[in-house]
């Protein structure tokens, strides 16, 4: 799920500055994370004269963005900048709609765990379209390991966690101890051969796995 | 306008060679299907398994069993869905779904086997760029989530996931007829860029960009992040979330009197159960407190003018509370305003018997004033004895203060009215909820904590729907009350009751006060006059709404939408012609938005209104049921449990009318049961 | 003899052997490397050349490499997943067997966090293991990664590095025999401060009798100072300095402690040769390469053979 951050002032301002600004702000994924006060100072903030603001969920919809675009077309047409607050997805969609407007992001995204749902997951899903799973109890070593080792752990695991940052797990001590309780420490020995990092999505045939 | 509606389906099945080498380490084999998430909601069963099937051949004899999980990562519900399966007698199981499936099932599982029997399919729309993330939509568009972004620099078109190669300063020379060298097929995202910025008038991407910095975000930004996240989508009930509260408005007004109406309209229905049978006519005389209504049966409530006047008529009135007209008494005023005899003050109230306390409330109308309106005194007398008192002092619906002024200002009333109401039920333990964004209420409830150590005041983490009373009770009492229809909180031992409630009940029994008048919150946008208002019952709701405003009502409908009660669960007026009755909590006022829900749009299966549900249902299949017609297995999908609380509708990322639908099914199944 | 490696010769007299190591400057300057070659040339009968240690920009280590074979030393080109694609390392494979080159180590790399660039993408298209079986089948079926064939294929002395100290520690031995599988002819260890956990390791590699298929040099190091120690202790991870060697440190006035230190590594240098399965050490004494030739003779391994090509 898409989170989002509000960008530096000084990243914005230069781009804005004593423009006269709609704005469009994203809440659908308020339940996931949006800087709700963070927006809202950078707002109250801004110099320019703010013409018309539009909050609404989704702006990842089209067709709600095309509504809200025609409800709001004269607020928008006397606007010099519009103005977003939305993941880049959002960004995007709103920028098709108003192609020969200019439509900046105040916002950078990134990304939690998990497709679905609101609530971030602990595990993740690269969609590398070659589910190693099998092989590692479980716990999928090509999302959640720094460096994503088919045949780990590298030398840097150390207590269990992941030599990038003391805090994070190392994803190959847990599936060495996975494989322990289920009896199945010898799936190790396997050796991981190199991965297609380019799987085709068009295929509804899988690729040929190289032996 | 055209959706794109892509699939965005998140796994396929992995190549029969791999699916074989599973089989030959298993013997006995349990098979979860995912029902997948992100593509056009139109078949319940996509058919996955039957297609397993098939590619095992011989080795099916090994399929011990199977079930569909929808939205398998969703660990809550999923997790009690899988420990109701009987394992037992499997040596593994085999998990159709993405990776975060397998990996959830596999550390849920952990001494089990859990073996993927599909591979996670990539989704890039120009192959082989970056990977991207969709949105809560079905769109084209993706973003990379580099937590960098570019979009500002390229007219609005990411050159990550539009780029085959990412550049930052493309294009690069291989383009041929504007098309990628790498996907014919597609675009060259720089040529895209270069046309947008010229449309646009804006510079050519001429600036150096400089290289993409890995490392963020790090690891340390994202996991606190998802912390934060599921600190927020925790705290003591599945479901729910957590709207803008609006409440600023009016958290800090005192409850101001309310001008009395010209013309009060009584409806003769105020309360659940049989209405009431009127006892004047036109021309009669009433005085303020006058019964005219008596209650006609069991469930039923009695009914008292809240102005003292002369009965013009008694007629059919729009109701405010459902899209239909009731019976009502319509009383002129007099301007008078004589109290009825009948309204003496009891200073021996507390030597009452249970009886006696009941009694009063019966004749004083008492109903549930959270909303419910079910006669208190009906309710106040289980069939089951209760062991607790639950009081709801939560108001988690946006904009509502009502409840949180009456605690702020009459905290020793409602306290008191809860000692009446331990009298009657009869129960040692009380606990009073009140969500933590009401502080003052909490500190004015706290001064009295000595005089009423059998009360405890619990403070509550702000979560839409607090104030259900499920939800409620799971939090305080961690006690499952069975669901919808038959179940109740008597099942479990608990009663719960509203604070206006309480405070109506001190009323009556103390000053023999009937429910005539009650505390509502005008709030919303637009108003001039937002307020927490004392309002006489059969107050015109035009005569607020035009305070309020400060200005000329009519055509407001056009431009605004205006609610009895809260901003979601909130009854739409479909004019203002109606009056105030007991169970009006709040008159909200929003603007139209320019997407309103609708029955016609598509699901795209994001599972949000699953993770929103605080009764754990599936409210898509409602939608994809009432879309199809088919009541019945809506009714099978227990649309009977769902207790109408607007989540799901309010979190549909395709905005899908699913209240309507889902009343619509409720309707048949409580006719099919009859018939 | 599968290469021309004057390691490998060692190795298959059966006589201890001795490697080097040394970092590569962060600049384009030759001499560096010139210098340090001529102070190991004679001690060592191969050396190391880091490539990207820890994630720092220097130069190249086939680059330096080929100064060093200028200088008359036999290299051992290290090679990272984290900086080359699977096509750059098989390139730069073929690039420096053709120049003479008859050793490549094959590592993961340390996280590019850890360096002066940590804003750089890791590319860990393959890991050290899938590395280690891509350079032996270039070599033994002549076949590059995709399948293709070759005409001359590069004959390079196949090294690894295993760090016995690591986590998990009991997954250690199984990771060696993958590596051994994969086709490492060599293995360095991490540097040795606790003999003891390394005698357990080699125990367990003698179990499964890996020390036969692959010659394991063990990895020692002098300490300059009590700052190295204490840093080698609590900031790079996978190193298990115990505090008997600090105290051993401690217990030395502040200007001895580089004495003591190297002594430290000759006492280490002699108990790891008791152990059975050693087939030889890979000295480390990086920015400090002038106490080699003491290390090497205070620990009785001089000279070193010189054997027919």
């Amino acid at each position: 799920m898409l989170a989002v951050q509000v960008k530096a002032e000084a990243e914005i301002l230069p781009l804005i500055s004593s423009k006269r600004l709609f704005i469009l702000e994203c809440l659908g994924c308020r339940d996931v994370h949006y800087p709700v006060e963070k927006a809202a100072e950078f707002m109250d903030s801004l110099k320019e004269e703010i013409v018309g603001k539009a909050t609404l969920d989704y702006l990842c919809h089209r067709e709600f963005v095309h509504e809200y675009v025609k409800a709001y077309a004269g607020e928008i047409e006397k606007a010099q900048v519009v103005l977003v607050f939305s993941c880049g997805v959002g960004a995007q969609v709103v920028s098709s709609l108003l192609e020969d407007r200019i439509v900046y992001t105040c916002c950078d995204t990134l990304y939690l765990n998990g497709f679905q749902g609101l609530t971030a997951k602990e595990f993740n899903c690269d969609q590398c379209g070659e589910c190693y799973l099998n092989y590692t109890g479980g716990l999928c070593p090509v999302a959640l390991c720094s460096k994503n080792l088919l045949n780990g752990p590298c030398g840097g695991s150390q207590a269990g966690k992941c030599e990038v940052d003391p805090d994070m797990p190392c994803v190959w001590q847990q599936i060495f101890d996975r494989l322990a309780k289920l009896g199945q420490l010898h799936t190790l020995e396997r050796l991981g051969t190199p991965k297609n990092w380019n799987v085709s999505p068009a295929s509804s045939a899988p690729e040929k796995r190289l032996a | 306008m055209q959706m794109r509606l892509m699939d965005y389906t998140k796994f396929r099945p992995k190549p029969d060679e791999e699916i074989s080498e599973v089989f030959q380490r298993v013997n006995r084999i349990f098979i979860l299907s995912c029902g997948k998430c992100f593509k056009k909601f139109e078949e319940e069963d996509e058919g996955q398994y039957a297609q397993l099937l098939e590619t095992l051949g011989a080795d099916r004899t090994k399929v011990v069993g199977h079930t569909q999980v929808d939205f398998l990562c969703n660990e809550f519900l999923s997790g009690k869905r899988i420990s109701d399966l009987d394992l037992s007698h499997c040596d593994s199981i085999g998990v159709t779904s993405c990776g975060l499936g397998v990996q959830f099932v596999a550390r849920l599982l952990e001494r089990t086997p859990v073996y993927a029997l599909a591979d996670s399919v990539p989704h890039s729309p120009n192959y082989p760029a970056e990977v991207g993330y969709h949105g809560i939509s079905l769109e084209e568009e993706k973003c990379a989530a580099c937590s960098q972004c570019y979009l500002n620099l390229t007219g609005g078109i990411c050159p990550i996931t539009n780029c085959a190669k990412g550049l930052l300063n493309g294009p690069c020379g291989g383009a041929t007829d504007g098309k990628c060298e790498v996907n014919s097929s597609v675009d060259c995202a720089w040529v895209r860029i270069h046309e947008r910025l010229k449309k646009r008038g804006e510079r050519s991407a001429s600036e150096y960009v400089q290289p993409r910095d890995y490392s963020r975000p790090s690891w340390k930004v994202t996991n606190g992040l998802s912390l934060q996240n599921q600190a927020l989508r925790g705290g003591g009930f599945y479901g729910g979330f957590h709207p803008l509260e609006n409440k600023e408005a009016t958290a800090d007004k005192r409850v101001e009197r309310f001008p009395e109406p010209q013309t009060a309209v009584i409806f003769l229905s105020q309360h659940a159960g049989r209405r009431a049978k009127p006892v004047v006519e036109p021309g009669d005389k009433v005085k303020v407190g006058q019964k005219v209504g008596e209650a006609d049966g069991f469930v039923s409530s009695s009914i008292h003018s809240s102005i003292s006047g002369k009965v013009i008529s008694v007629e059919e009135r729009a109701y405010p509370a459902a899209q239909r007209e009731e019976l009502a008494v319509v009383i002129e005023n007099d301007g008078k305003n004589e109290l009825h005899p009948s309204i003496q003050p009891r200073d021996d109230f507390e030597a009452l018997s249970k009886e006696a306390l009941l009694d009063i409330i019966k004749e004083s109308g008492i109903v549930g004033l959270g909303g419910a309106m079910f006669p208190t005194h009906v309710k106040f007398s289980p069939p089951r004895p209760v062991d607790t008192l639950l009081v709801n002092g939560c108001e988690c619906e946006p904009y509502l203060n009502t409840d949180n002024r009456l605690m702020i200002e009459h905290p020793e009333e409602i306290l008191a009215g809860i000692s009446i109401v331990q009298k009657i039920l009869g129960v040692d333990k009380v606990f009073v909820g009140v969500e933590e964004n009401k502080p003052e209420a909490i500190a004015a409830l706290s001064r009295f904590s000595d005089k009423y150590p059998s009360v405890e005041l619990v403070s509550l983490k702000t979560k839409y729907p607090q104030g259900a009373e499920r939800s409620l009770i799971k939090r305080i009492l961690d006690r499952d009350v069975p669901p919808p229809p038959k179940g109740l909180p008597f099942d479990v031992g608990v009663m719960v009751s509203n604070v206006g409630t309480l405070f109506a009940i001190y009323q009556a029994v103390a000053k023999g006060i009937p429910l005539f008048q009650r505390v509502i919150t005008v709030s919303g946008e637009g108003l001039t006059r937002p307020g927490n208002y004392l309002v006489k019952i059969g107050t015109p709701i035009k005569d607020i709404i035009r305070y309020c405003f400060d200005k000329n009502v009519d055509g407001l409908l056009e431009k605004y939408d205006v609610k009895m009660g809260g901003a979601i669960m909130g009854v739409p007026q479909a004019s203002l012609e109606s009056s105030v009755i007991k169970g009006t909590t709040g008159l909200t006022v929003l603007k139209k938005h320019p997407v309103m829900a609708s029955e016609e749009r598509d699901c795209i299966k994001c599972g949000r209104c699953v993770e929103v549900c605080p009764m754990q249902l599936y409210p898509l299949f409602y939608g994809l049921y009432g879309k199809k017609g088919d009541l019945a297995k809506a009714v099978e999908h227990k649309v009977e449990e769902c207790v109408e609380c607007g989540c799901c509708e309010y979190m549909c990322a395709s905005k899908i009318a699913l209240l309507s639908f889902i009343r619509q099914e409720k309707a048949y199944a409580r006719s099919a049961s009859k018939g | 003899m599968k290469t021309r490696s004057n390691l490998e010769r060692v190795l298959e007299s059966g006589q201890f052997a001795v490697t080097g190591e040394l970092g590569p400057p962060r600049s384009a300057d030759a001499e560096v490397i010139r210098k340090k070659a001529k102070i190991l040339k004679g001690h060592v009968d191969a050396f190391n050349i880091t490539d990207g240690q820890t994630a720092v920009v220097r130069m190249a280590s086939w680059a330096a490499a080929i100064i060093g074979k200028e200088e008359g030393l036999e290299p051992i080109v290290q090679m990272t997943c984290r900086d080359r694609n699977r096509i750059a390392l098989q390139m730069d494979v073929l690039g420096i067997a053709a120049l003479g080159i008859n050793n490549m180590l094959c590592l993961t790399g340390d996280h590019q966090k850890f360096g002066n660039h940590p804003a750089a993408r890791g590319v860990y298209d393959l890991d050290s293991i899938q590395l280690v079986r891509m350079v032996k089948d270039m070599r033994d079926e002549k076949k590059f990664q995709c399948g293709d064939e070759m005409t001359v294929e590069p004959r390079l002395f196949i090294g690894a590095a295993e760090n016995p100290f690591a986590d998990p520690f009991e997954f250690r031995v199984t990771r060696l025999a993958k590596k051994v599988e994969a086709g490492a002819d060599f293995i360095q260890t991490q540097i040795i401060y606790n003999v003891d956990k390394f005698a357990e390791w080699m125990k367990g590699v003698r179990d499964r009798g890996l020390h036969e298929r692959v010659k394991i040099l063990a990895g020692v190091a002098p300490i300059k100072s009590m700052g190295a120690a204490r840093y080698m202790k609590t900031k790079v991870p996978g190193m298990d300095v115990p505090d008997s060697v600090i105290e051993r440190l401690q217990g030395v006035t502040k200007e001895q402690v580089s004495r003591e230190g190297i002594k430290l590594c000759v006492d280490i240098i002699n108990q790891v040769r008791q152990i059975e399965g050693v087939a030889g050490i890979h000295l480390m004494a990086i920015e400090w390469e002038e106490v080699v030739p003491e290390i090497v003779e205070a620990a009785g391994l001089l000279p070193r053979p010189k054997l027919a090509p």
